[in-house]
């Protein structure tokens, strides 16, 4: 099965590249868009039935996909 | 006094010949060269693990390069006292392994920005005991995410132990909005662990310290060490 | 095989009939894509080699000159310098970030190719007016693309250009340059010696990336998808190209490497067809056996240019060890074939040969066009009216026109101290690093006057040519050879065929009167959209020596109360055409006066007479004067703290341009001595002034030195961005 986790910096944490994509945006003339943030998509293939397939992807997030200093996920 | 050395390679380093030009100029004796993959190092008295681009930046930076085999024995050097000073990409492995505190974001113009910066000592430790409190060193920084952050507890923590090793300034040694390059919280161009034998900074001493470079400031920081 | 596809391969029926008269049979469909790769402008430099060939190419200096991957040249002791300056233009007008990257990924393997270290990078970079809507995504793609791939791969970017012109609204360049040192005994090159030879892949797997699609027949593509008919722009990585590069130098360092050539424009195709040919031996290669990202046919395999790729040939009992090197460093490795004895080039697929053709067919009978020329019509002499310019104005002028504005906001993203051996970095006269482990330090500039050469093609690139050496001269730098990247717009124009072959034998007469071999280059044309043709930008990039690195001199101003002394012949103003054009607003090139004539003696005298000063240690830092003339050559030696004082009888002459011209500034002590020494030398000289704190002065005029330099450096940045 095909997982994908979003990866987010946490919401405290000030976030230039979002700011940026919001004054391009603005500038095109497209200025409705407000509070952007900007994160990355992981995708990958896990077994399926994999046992305790939940813990793998936390246990794989916090070894490696995620640093938790800085940042967030959520498994779309 | 004399010091042994070592520097690590990850595939993607490219500051490693720097740190030992460096290192075996200013403690006249040759450094140990490791490469990532060796699951022991050498006994010395300092590591450095330097800048660059460790597995391409990939992920984070310094994120893969953390998992590195030889990250083991670097946790061991730092336990028994070794000194490491882990200098811009580094820096960002060294908080990826857990060995300092906080993170390393982009920059706040979200460009690459390589020039000189000035930095001054803020707490004292070994690796700035030679610096003057109100000396400014110039020193050349190269990265595209060297903008330090920590949580507020992270940061009043660091203040309490006193762990800020250098801060981003002016050339009169006042610390500026414009002076802070990359936005780094407080200024921090530099810090330590606890123990404070563990430094990790942004800038490159070891592009300042030979006659035909700009400054001479980052020989500093190694003489500190010297004693 | 039809005509509308021999068409299509951008072959002339012509041409096909010569391969077919010679193999007495129709072309494979792999086979034309291989012509089609190796006879069009970019590999066999049909328009251009006529007339290249007239260049001079060796000396004394030259190691290797033009011919291999890139050229060598010889610095004393055991090092060698080996150096090339190459073009992305159209890629990066289409995909600027992935474009001018995988440029700088091209020149850099040409260098580590040869079995020399990377130690330097230089760009010449051009772009359209700022007005035009895609400029400024062009610009920042660029700078970030070119600073992405240095950076990462950790090699310093030390000096360039950046101008802007309505003439490349449509058709941006970027010329990237690379220079590499290596010991004498350790180079190595593309020519195969052994038969039985492995040839060997070494680097990332193949894909579709610069594989033209949409106008070829479709039966020659994978059935996967609808994506593979279209163009796919090259990536590159970076980081794989520096695991690529650690991995050959360590293989070369051992040994264990025959020859080597990397595989750039036409991929595998050109890579195997010049090994073949500079052995004068064959190449029998299996395509089964490439390392693949996706399916792809033969025909895409062959035209692929999917970065980060070398092409090797290895002896038997060395395989191993190969393998063990590059899976250290992680690098994909596969054996592919083997050097033959039959001078032809073989291609197998799925067990059929799809390929079959002798090496001379494909390299020997290259076409080599002839292409008719006009030369450039005499132009009439022209008067000008000065009367409204004053020194006021005119600096005003300078200080809002980009292409006089400090560039930090180009530079400041780009790493130029790392290797920890850079002595002069970019916003100086040259670029400049030492040698690792040695005293000697290697100076290298790009220079080109696209304006000098649309009027006077001949003369504008003598100009050209001479203003790099003064770049290099005024930092104490002996200029000793040049590589040329010749960027012109459509061949078939015989008004630009012309700028070509005169700039081209501007550069011969120059080169050859300061011996300063040409020893590598690159051509690109048909940069032009519609009817917009770019101006002819013939880039020039020296390279040059100085033995000892602590006598190098600085470009900036060091003292409040340093003299400033000129030397050099002031044009007339009538005959200054950035003076012309940027005063005045002339643009229709019709409207300008004929080139003053080079004078070959002058610059070579002042020269001499700077070398000599230098060794003196009467110098302290010194500029050329080029564009804007002595006053923008002194506002690029201001430093936040220093400024000047000048006198001159003839202000508007302070910003023209000049023959021989440098700026000297001298410790007030030494000001007798060199009056005497250019009265001894019968050299021209004049006192200008002096080094001033915080102020500007010229003549009565005295405008804000703050307001003078916040504008110098902030101008391109302010207007640069959104």
């Amino acid at each position: 099965m095909r997982v994908k986790i979003l990866v987010r910096l946490k919401k405290q944490i000030l976030e230039p590249q979002g700011k940026n994509i919001e004054e391009s945006l603005n500038s095109l003339g497209f200025d409705k868009c407000s509070n952007i943030r900007q994160g990355k998509l992981i995708e990958l293939d896990l077994p399926d039935g994999l046992e305790d397939r939940d813990t793998y992807i936390k246990t794989i997030c916090d070894k490696l996909l995620v640093n938790n200093v800085i940042e967030e996920y959520e498994v779309l | 006094m004399s010091l042994s050395s070592a520097v690590i390679t990850f595939p993607g380093s490219n500051c490693d010949r720097d740190a030992q030009t460096y290192l075996e100029a200013l403690t006249s004796q040759d450094t140990h060269k490791v490469w990532h993959k060796d699951v022991s190092l050498p006994k010395v008295d300092l590591l450095i693990i330097p800048g660059g681009f460790s597995f391409g930046d990939y992920l984070r930076s310094g994120a893969m390069a953390s998992k590195s085999p030889i990250i083991n024995d670097v946790l061991k050097h730092a336990d028994r006292g070794g000194y490491i000073i882990g200098i811009c990409n580094g820096f960002q492995i060294l908080t990826e392994i857990g060995l300092l505190d906080g993170a390393l974001n982009r920059n706040i113009n979200l460009k690459f920005l390589a020039k000189n910066c000035f930095i001054k000592k803020n707490h004292d430790n070994y690796f700035n005991k030679k610096i003057l409190s109100d000396q400014c060193l110039s020193i050349p920084v190269a990265h595209n995410e060297g903008s330090y952050y920590n949580s507020e507890e992270g940061l009043k923590s660091l203040e309490d132990n006193q762990q800020i090793s250098f801060l981003y300034c002016d050339e009169k040694g006042n610390t500026t909005d414009q002076s802070n390059l990359n936005g780094s919280l407080n200024h921090i161009a530099g810090i330590t662990n606890k123990k404070k034998n563990v430094l990790g900074l942004m800038p490159h001493p070891e592009r300042a310290f030979q006659d035909f470079h700009t400054s001479q400031d980052g020989q500093l920081i190694l003489e500190s060490l010297l004693g | 095989m039809n005509t509308e596809l021999i068409l299509q391969h951008g072959l002339t029926l012509d041409e096909y009939e010569v391969i077919n008269n010679y193999l007495q049979r129709e072309l494979t469909m792999e086979e034309l894509g291989i012509f089609s790769a190796m006879w069009n402008e970019h590999c066999c430099y049909k328009t251009s080699k006529k007339w290249l060939k007239k260049l001079p190419t060796s000396n004394d200096i030259v190691i290797q000159g033009p011919g291999e991957n890139a050229g060598i040249i010889d610095i004393q002791d055991d090092d060698a310098i080996a150096f090339k300056i190459e073009s992305h233009n159209h890629p990066s007008y289409i995909e600027p970030f992935n474009g001018s990257a995988t440029g700088v990924g091209g020149i850099l393997r040409d260098i580590f190719t040869m079995g020399a270290r990377p130690i330097a990078t230089l760009n010449s970079i051009r772009f359209g007016d700022l007005s035009n809507f895609k400029t400024k995504y062009l610009v920042n793609g660029v700078v970030k693309g070119i600073g992405h791939y240095g950076n990462c791969i950790g090699i310093p970017n030390i000096g360039g250009e950046c101008e802007f012109d309505h003439s490349y609204n449509y058709n941006n360049l970027v010329n990237a340059m690379a220079i590499g040192h290596v010991k004498k005994d350790s180079i190595f090159y593309s020519e195969p010696k052994t038969i039985g030879g492995l040839i060997v892949y070494i680097g990332s797997k193949t894909g579709k990336d610069g594989i033209h699609g949409a106008s070829m027949a479709s039966d020659v593509f994978s059935e996967d998808d609808e994506d593979s008919k279209r163009p796919s722009v090259q990536v590159g990585d970076p980081f794989m190209e520096k695991l690529l590069m650690e991995g050959c130098l360590e293989l070369m360092d051992a040994k264990l490497i025959e020859s080597m050539q990397d595989m750039g424009a036409a991929g595998i195709t050109s890579s195997s067809v010049e090994m073949a040919s500079k052995g004068n031996l064959g190449v029998e290669i299996n395509l089964d056996k490439i390392p693949l990202r996706e399916p792809l046919t033969a025909y895409e395999i062959l035209l692929s240019e999917s970065q980060e790729r070398m092409l090797a040939v290895i002896l038997e009992e060395n395989n191993e060890k190969v393998k063990n090197i590059l899976k250290k460093w992680e690098i994909d490795y596969e054996v592919i074939g083997v050097v033959t004895d039959t001078k032809k080039v073989i291609f197998k697929s799925q067990d059929k040969i799809v390929v079959d053709l002798p090496v001379d067919i494909i390299v020997d009978s290259a076409p080599e066009y002839d292409r008719p020329f006009n030369l450039p019509l005499k132009r009439k002499v022209q008067e000008y009216d000065f009367s409204r310019l004053n020194t006021e104005t005119c600096l005003n002028n300078l200080l809002t026109n980009i292409n006089y504005s400090h560039k930090a906001w180009v530079y400041d993203q780009y790493d130029s101290t790392v290797m920890g051996d850079t002595i002069c970095e970019p916003g100086s006269s040259s670029g400049i690093v030492k040698v690792h482990k040695t005293n000697k330090a290697i100076g290298a500039t790009t220079d080109c006057n696209p304006l000098y050469i649309r009027i006077n093609p001949e003369q504008g690139m003598a100009h050209t040519v001479v203003e790099s050496y003064r770049n290099l001269v005024s930092s104490n730098i002996k200029p000793m050879a040049i590589t040329n990247n010749l960027n012109f717009a459509s061949p078939i124009d015989q008004n630009i065929m012309g700028e070509l072959v005169l700039s081209i034998h501007g550069l011969k007469e120059t080169a050859e009167y300061f011996d300063t071999p040409i020893v590598s280059g690159n051509v690109s044309l048909y940069n032009q959209t519609n009817d917009e043709p770019i101006k002819p930008t013939p880039v020039i990039g020296c390279v040059g020596l100085n033995e000892d690195y602590q006598s190098i001199i600085p470009t900036h101003f060091q003292n409040d109360g340093d003299q400033i002394f000129m030397i050099g012949k002031p044009l007339d103003l009538a005959e200054s055409p950035y003076f012309l054009q940027d005063q005045l607003g002339l643009n229709n090139i019709n409207e300008f006066n004929d080139l003053a004539k080079c004078d070959f003696a002058l610059e070579k005298k002042h020269q001499d007479f700077l070398f000599q000063m230098f060794d003196k240690n009467i110098i302290k830092s010194c500029n050329d004067i080029s564009r804007g003339g002595p006053i923008h050559s002194l506002i690029t030696m201001m430093t936040s703290q220093l400024g000047f004082h000048i006198k001159h009888s003839n202000e508007l002459s302070l910003f023209s341009e000049y023959l021989a011209g440098y700026i000297m500034i001298i410790d007030q002590n030494n000001s007798e001595s060199i009056v005497k020494e250019a009265q001894a030398g019968c050299i021209d000289l004049m006192h200008l002034g002096s080094v001033k704190n915080s102020a500007i002065e010229i003549n009565k005029f005295q405008p804000k030195f703050n307001s003078v330099y916040e504008i110098y450096k902030n101008n391109f940045s302010d207007r640069i961005k959104n």
